[in-house]
């Protein structure tokens, strides 16, 4: 038995790592979502059978395998596995309504917005301090003295004062951050501070200060090019 | 070995392995995660004066890493405390939260305090000052204080707006021993005042944030913390367990038996199919 299901189960283990493997390296793609995947294993699925049973013969041979294997007829030692299949498949029915019935232990999913959209008015502003190694010196002895304690010296968000926030302070370092944004939007997030984020960013949570009631705008953009520089990352830009 | 042997040894693995799969997902749902502080319900009279009570134990502590207040001045860079570790308890009608925490030494000014949101608007856990962008609502904060020796019910909205309320709820008592500090806070799960006092519904996940303070004085004989110069934590979670709801096994139970009765049906049809 088991050489007219071998092809399905080729097929499928095919088709599985195209999608899992190969689309998200096709330049431009990106990975697939596992409920995309299975969706996609569903046709292939629903495709074998169809194929499989267009005819009488072809009928017979695919489903006579799993018949066989199903009512243990002289599948020899085999039985084991079936013993096994037959005993896992309600446990995992049983499993699955658990979870879908019993309530949740887990706190409220959190789904929140790291880098929200900033107010119009912070959009495309330049900054308007020089970028000599001076100004850069500068931001970057303004940063040890307000914004290293959580931070970071090493501008990789492990300051001395980080361990209690949640959130975390953001990670310079990592280039999902500031790598990622404009200027303009940092100079928005120093001046208006956590308090200063939209809902999506849940502002009640943040211990981002809100450096506008202490720092003029000039050390606030001067904090920013030290912060790029030290972090060895460049703003986005739109070139 | 022969094929058949072989064929059995694989199928034996493949269950094994199938059974393993099942009990390491029970095993990784039954982890405690140390984001809440979970309130189990207890029968009996909560140890609402006894800090060192056995009937803690049976509450599994949550740690929760502390900052230096850094976020408005005055700041403070650093705290002398570094981690706080929470118990809670409830017996259907008060709650008990005792804090536990290292403090290298016991001083009159040394004060903890919890805070919470109050009603369904977010509060910043900085005294539920302003936010920019969405209107937020007050905290209440349960503040102790070593010398005083008693429970403050107190409310923020921003940034000097801390005021005692003109209703005390809530009960403090604190024990030092062995360089630690064991504080336990009590008050009904509900108030007559939800305007002012957060409202605890039994299976529900809420807010929750602290503040300590090392009542220490340094050489001049200024107090090493004090006012918004402590050690904070920003929001966590808090629920008070609801009493254990066994359905979700009654279901699971069921489905079982559903699969089974499936499962004997297909085949009982199979195998009559076969025979003619």
């Amino acid at each position: 038995m088991g050489g007219s299901l071998l092809k399905p189960v080729i097929l499928i283990g095919i088709v599985y790592t195209i999608l899992k493997f190969v689309v998200p390296n096709i330049p431009g793609s990106a990975p697939l979502p596992a409920s995309l995947i299975f969706l996609y294993l569903m046709l292939t699925t629903s495709g074998i059978v169809i194929f499989a049973t267009l005819s009488g013969e072809s009928k017979d041979a695919f489903w006579g395998p799993i018949q066989r294997f199903l009512t243990g007829e002289n599948i020899g030692s085999l039985q084991v596995l079936r013993y096994g299949v037959l005993l896992l498949f309600p446990l995992i029915v049983g499993w699955q309504t658990y979870h879908s019935t019993a309530t949740s232990d887990a706190p409220p999913a959190e789904n929140r917005t790291i880098h929200p959209a900033p107010p119009g008015e912070y959009t495309g502003l330049s900054n308007p301090v020089a970028k000599t190694p001076d100004t850069i010196q500068q931001g970057k002895g303004f940063y040890a003295a307000f914004c290293s304690p959580c931070h970071g010296g090493k501008f990789d968000g492990k300051g001395p004062a980080a361990r209690g926030f949640n959130p975390p302070p953001a990670n310079f370092s990592d280039p999902t951050t500031i790598a990622m944004l404009q200027e303009s939007y940092l100079f928005w997030r120093i001046k208006k501070g956590g308090v200063g984020l939209p809902i999506e960013g849940m502002p009640w949570k943040s211990a981002m200060p809100r450096w506008e009631v202490e720092l003029p705008d000039e050390w606030i953009w001067k904090i920013i090019m030290g912060e790029y520089d030290g972090a060895h990352q460049s703003p986005r830009t739109w070139e | 070995m022969t094929r058949g042997m072989e064929q059995m040894k694989w199928g034996r693995a493949i269950t094994g392995i199938g059974i393993l799969c099942v009990l390491a997902g029970a095993t990784v749902c039954l982890a405690q995660e140390g984001i809440a502080v979970r309130a189990p319900m207890v029968k009996g009279s909560l140890p609402a004066d006894d800090p060192n009570a056995a009937v803690w134990s049976s509450a599994a502590p949550a740690t929760f890493p502390m900052s230096p207040q850094v976020h408005w001045p005055n700041r403070i860079l650093e705290a002398t405390v570094r981690d706080l570790s929470v118990r809670a308890l409830h017996d259907g009608t008060n709650v008990a939260i005792l804090l536990e925490y290292v403090d290298p030494s016991e001083d009159p000014d040394d004060a903890a305090a919890i805070e919470f949101m109050v009603g369904d608007k977010k509060a910043h856990f900085a005294h539920g000052q302003p936010m920019a962008q969405v209107e937020g609502g007050p905290v209440n904060i349960w503040y102790w204080k070593n010398k005083d020796a008693k429970g403050v019910d107190m409310n923020a909205k921003g940034f000097g707006t801390l005021s005692v309320q003109p209703h005390q709820d809530v009960k403090a008592k604190g024990a030092y021993a062995n360089g630690t500090w064991k504080v336990v806070f009590t008050r009904p799960l509900t108030t007559g005042h939800p305007e002012e006092d957060t409202q605890i519904t039994t299976g529900g996940f809420i807010n929750i944030a602290f503040a300590v303070w090392d009542g220490k004085k340094d050489a001049s004989g200024e107090l090493k913390e004090k006012g918004s110069q402590k050690a904070v934590s920003s929001w966590w979670y808090f629920r008070a367990e609801a009493p254990p709801d066994y359905s979700g096994y009654y279901y699971a139970a069921l489905a079982v038996g559903l699969a089974f009765g499936f499962q004997f049906i297909l085949i009982r049809k199979l195998k009559k199919g076969q025979s003619v």
